[in-house]
């Protein structure tokens, strides 16, 4: 470890934990109000069909319903955050399963079942796409007829069903495989998966009499929600405040609106406050899963197993509407390319358009998917050229000031030691100690996404200190990170610092609770605050100790000089009868990265910032009997680049992977006919204490140039892995390559049974 | 539906509450209440969100009638903390807490929070009949509990160090 300051880089325990373990943490799903009513969604039966008629009467007619609303109560307005594609309420077409058609409010949450219940609608069907074969072939019947009429990110490169082609285009991957001994070719698929927040998305919409809504709400981007709801409801946005009181997990499921847009309506329609809470079954089938996925990938390689070419092709099945797709398309092609060299890249992510919910953001979007097939792959070649598999990696993985793919220059890469690290841990050497038992690698980057963060700190009269953010603590402890930032830097304790967040009316703007950033750039927000504080507390302290502004210093909760002491509550008092108060604001908005901006296309995402890398190593037994998998070791090596708080960091290592294992092995929501078959958590099986092995965290610490202390994100990476490190351990120990997830029991038998793949 | 008034016994204090036969003791204990550190999610008793102790025992309150609760001792995480402590909500000093609420703290154990009130009150159940378990006896009593945040390392961790902890505190009583 590196040097560990007084504050940040030790295991404190968070901020919000009492509150945590004593129920007293108040989260959206408890949130209510006096005379509140529920409200509840009608959705579609239909997975594409014209909505010839909907009637509400009987529904109305329902004791204890207030209000009704659909299509005809709501602007004409189209959202979502690529393309604008989506209406609140479906007007005349119905393109999944489960689209909201109308919502009702009533006293009762019995009332407003019953009242969705005697909505009638009538449909006349169309005829659906259900796969992303089907979407792309010629004649197909198109998802969004107006397609051409949506607003969209002017970049993306939109066709019909393909809502995005984002593309990386690099050297010549003619002249790569006229250079390679071999070429090698798979296809590899992934399944729809759930988030899995073990909170229902949940709204509590109240309107005051000057016509301003506020909305509790476990949204991960109060902001986003704001701007959305802006949207929907033809107001302004300083009209609605969007205030997170607790959210419990999201995981990227959480980011866009969910359903706070019905809350609002349905509260302004009658008059009284209105919560809105999913149900399992809705999650399952009409919230924002990942992708599915099919990926095509063909490399060349030398015979002493150099990397010349890489072409890839990866289809995301992202449902009715564009959602995440867009960008995760985009996100994709970086994690195709891998953390490796090569010179010829021909690389592209489709979002594609079918008949499904509309899949959004989960956890490294798009990142398990392109790392099971880049990792199953280089597994598949280090075989098949009897190389082993981490010689394979070492003579091909980037190192300090190499090219991304993009043209980015890399620095503090910390690959290779994560890879050694991680292989020395399980014990590499004996990687297949015995029949049906086998040991597995991959490796992977991801980006710490920037985006502006704003604080206001405070220090009050007591000299603690008062941390406003606009940031969500999602739960990973990145709040308590960056406060450990601001103790650090102010010389208080963490324990001085009171944390206020996420309202959108008082607390300053943030990008949100996403791609890993929340610590890396609050952290550095808390610096920059922390820097003005500094001054204004030296100026004012220089006078009263008769001494020079620089030489004095923050320490133990004073301004320190050789001539004697202030403390900061003094100084702070002091502020509040003559200066209004001790207070900064602290800003931050990560510097661009630069890249080569002819080597892509239709691309949102082109250059990671503050790339981190990470090996995943698995040692595990197969039965070819049962198809069971067992796992008995599981090693991350992961380049966090300046461990804040190593215990929460050890926490998204293995919650990470907990969840990696469960995409792997278990997960997967089943569609027959644009229907989900198993919308309920008996039947979507995640991984319980039974199934979730002990995970050996190794943080590697190669700091970056713009994080808190070299800090990088460490949310998301520890799920991209997972997948290609089982696959290719189940390969080691059985000789079966499955490519594809989840890699069930049933599929480990059949494989077995007809020998291999 | 008819209401009908029953009596239920709630961390130690009398509740007189006016149900309907077929309310379950979850919506009971948080629509009227106010009892919201039972966690609501699934209604389905697969994620254990909504464990409260019934005469000792973890049940999932989403599928247990109020009205079955009648002369039973139940306990939610609002009342795990020792008697006298009681938390009221909202102000107040830092409550005392319980072995295992401590050790969830110190352990790391909470992330996002929401599944920790069924998993503490599962946990303290099973320790109450098996006091030493073994790490593989806490993951079979913990099985019922979903966490999705923290892949439960650091929850079981703090479960078999909550077990000593209690046990030390027995001894030197």
């Amino acid at each position: 470890m590196s040097e560990t300051g007084r504050v940040v880089g030790r295991s404190l325990p968070r901020l919000d934990a009492p509150g945590k373990v004593t129920g007293r943490a108040v989260y959206a799903a408890d949130f209510a109000l006096p005379g509140m009513l529920h409200g509840r969604v009608f959705r579609s039966s239909q997975p594409h069909a014209r909505l010839l008629r909907l009637d509400t009467t009987r529904a109305a007619a329902i004791p204890g319903v207030r209000a009704i609303v659909s299509a005809t109560d709501v602007p004409d307005v189209r959202y979502g955050a690529a393309v604008k594609d989506e209406p609140v309420f479906a007007p005349d077409v119905v393109r999944y399963i489960g689209q909201p058609v109308a919502a009702v409010a009533a006293v009762t949450l019995q009332a407003a079942d019953a009242a969705v219940a005697a909505i009638e609608a009538v449909y006349e069907p169309l005829p659906p796409v259900l796969d992303v074969a089907s979407a792309l072939a010629p004649g197909a019947p198109l998802v969004h007829e107006a397609w051409r009429s949506y607003t969209a990110i002017p970049i993306l490169q939109r066709d019909g069903n393909v809502c995005n082609r984002a593309r990386i285009v690099v050297g010549d991957v003619e002249r790569g495989w006229a250079e390679a001994d071999h070429v090698f070719e798979h296809r590899f698929t992934t399944a729809m998966v759930h988030q899995g927040y073990t909170e229902p998305r949940a709204a509590v919409a109240a309107w005051d009499s000057s016509g301003q809504v506020t909305v509790w709400s476990n949204t991960q981007l109060p902001f986003d929600v704001q701007a959305t709801l802006a949207d929907i409801l033809a107001i302004a946005p300083s009209r609605i405040r969007v205030i997170v009181p607790g959210i419990g997990g999201g995981f990227g499921g959480k980011l866009r609106i969910g359903v706070e847009h019905f809350a609002a309506l349905l509260a302004r329609k009658s008059g009284r406050p209105v919560k809105v809470m999913t149900t399992s079954e809705e999650e399952l089938t009409a919230a924002y899963p990942r992708q599915g996925t099919v990926i095509e990938l063909k490399t060349g390689v030398t015979r002493d197993g150099r990397l010349t070419a890489r072409q890839g092709r990866i289809y995301f099945d992202t449902g009715a509407f564009a959602g995440s797709g867009p960008g995760v398309a985009s996100v994709a092609t970086m994690v195709l390319a891998g953390p490796y060299r090569v010179a010829n890249l021909h690389l592209e992510g489709y979002a594609v358009y079918t008949n499904k919910t509309n899949c959004g953001s989960y956890r490294a979007p798009s990142g398990p998917q392109s790392n099971f097939a880049v990792e199953s792959q280089m597994d598949i070649i280090a075989d098949a050229l009897g190389i082993d598999p981490l010689e394979l990696r070492l003579r091909n993985i980037v190192h300090e000031g190499d090219e991304g793919p993009t043209g980015q220059v890399l620095n503090a890469v910390g690959l290779e030691e994560c890879l050694r690290r991680a292989a020395d841990a399980i014990g590499w050497a004996d990687r297949r100690p015995r029949p049906g038992r086998g040991k597995g690698l991959a490796i992977g980057w991801w980006t710490t996404t920037g985006g502006s963060s704003g604080v206001y700190v405070k220090i009050n009269p007591d000299g603690t200190v008062a941390l406003n953010t606009g940031a969500v603590e999602i739960g990973t402890a990145a709040l308590t990170g960056a406060a450990q930032v601001l103790a650090e830097a102010l010389g208080v304790d963490l324990a001085d610092i009171t944390v206020v967040s996420a309202d959108t009316f008082s607390t300053p703007f943030d990008f949100g609770a996403q791609g890993s950033r929340t610590a890396f750039a609050v952290g550095n927000a808390c610096r920059a605050a922390a820097a003005e504080l500094s001054r204004k507390l030296l100026a004012q302290a220089a006078a009263q100790l008769g001494c020079p502004e620089q030489e004095l210093a923050l320490r133990d909760k004073h301004v320190v000089g050789r001539g004697g002491r202030v403390s900061l509550a003094d100084l702070a008092r002091q502020s509040q009868q003559a200066g209004g108060g001790m207070i900064a604001h602290g800003t931050f908005i990560a510097p661009g990265t630069a890249y080569d901006t002819k080597r892509v296309e239709g691309h949102v995402y082109p250059a990671f910032h503050s790339p981190s890398f990470h090996a995943h190593a698995v040692d595990l037994s197969v039965d070819e009997e049962t198809g069971e998998v067992t796992i008995h070791r599981y090693v991350v090596a992961q380049d966090v680049g300046f461990a804040l708080n190593p215990t929460y960091i050890e926490g998204q290592i293995e919650g990470g992977v907990a969840q990696g294992l469960g995409q792997t092995l278990s997960e997967e929501i089943v569609y027959r006919d644009g229907r989900v078959l198993n919308a309920n958590l008996t039947d979507y099986k995640m991984p319980t204490t039974l199934d979730v092995p002990r995970i050996e965290s190794i943080l590697v610490e190669h700091p970056g140039r713009v994080g808190p202390f070299g800090a990088k994100g460490v949310g998301e990476p520890p799920n991209v892995e997972p997948p290609a490190a089982v696959a290719n351990a189940i390969a080691a120990a059985a000789g079966l390559r499955i490519t594809s997830l989840p890699i069930t029991a049933e599929k480990i038998v059949r494989a077995a049974q007809t020998g291999g793949r | 539906m008819a209401r009908l008034a029953i009596a239920l016994e709630i961390n130690r204090e009398r509740h007189d509450v006016l149900v309907e036969p077929d309310r379950t003791l979850l919506d009971v204990l948080r629509s009227d209440l106010g009892l919201t550190g039972t966690k609501t999610n699934c209604l389905d008793a697969e994620c254990g969100v909504c464990t409260v102790l019934i005469d000792g025992q973890a049940v999932n309150a989403c599928l247990y009638l109020a009205m079955a609760a009648q002369g039973r001792a139940i306990t939610t995480i609002e009342g795990l903390a020792p008697a006298g402590e009681g938390l009221a909500a909202g102000e107040g000093p830092a409550p005392a807490l319980h072995p295992l609420q401590q050790a969830f703290i110190d352990h790391g154990a909470v992330q996002c929070g929401y599944c920790i009130p069924g998993m503490i009150l599962s946990a303290k159940a099973y320790l109450d009949e098996q006091p030493r378990p073994t790490e593989a006896q806490v993951r079979e009593a913990l099985a019922g509990n979903l966490c999705r945040c923290t892949g439960y390392q650091k929850i079981v961790d703090a479960v078999l160090d909550a077990a000593d902890r209690m046990a030390a505190g027995r001894s030197a009583a």
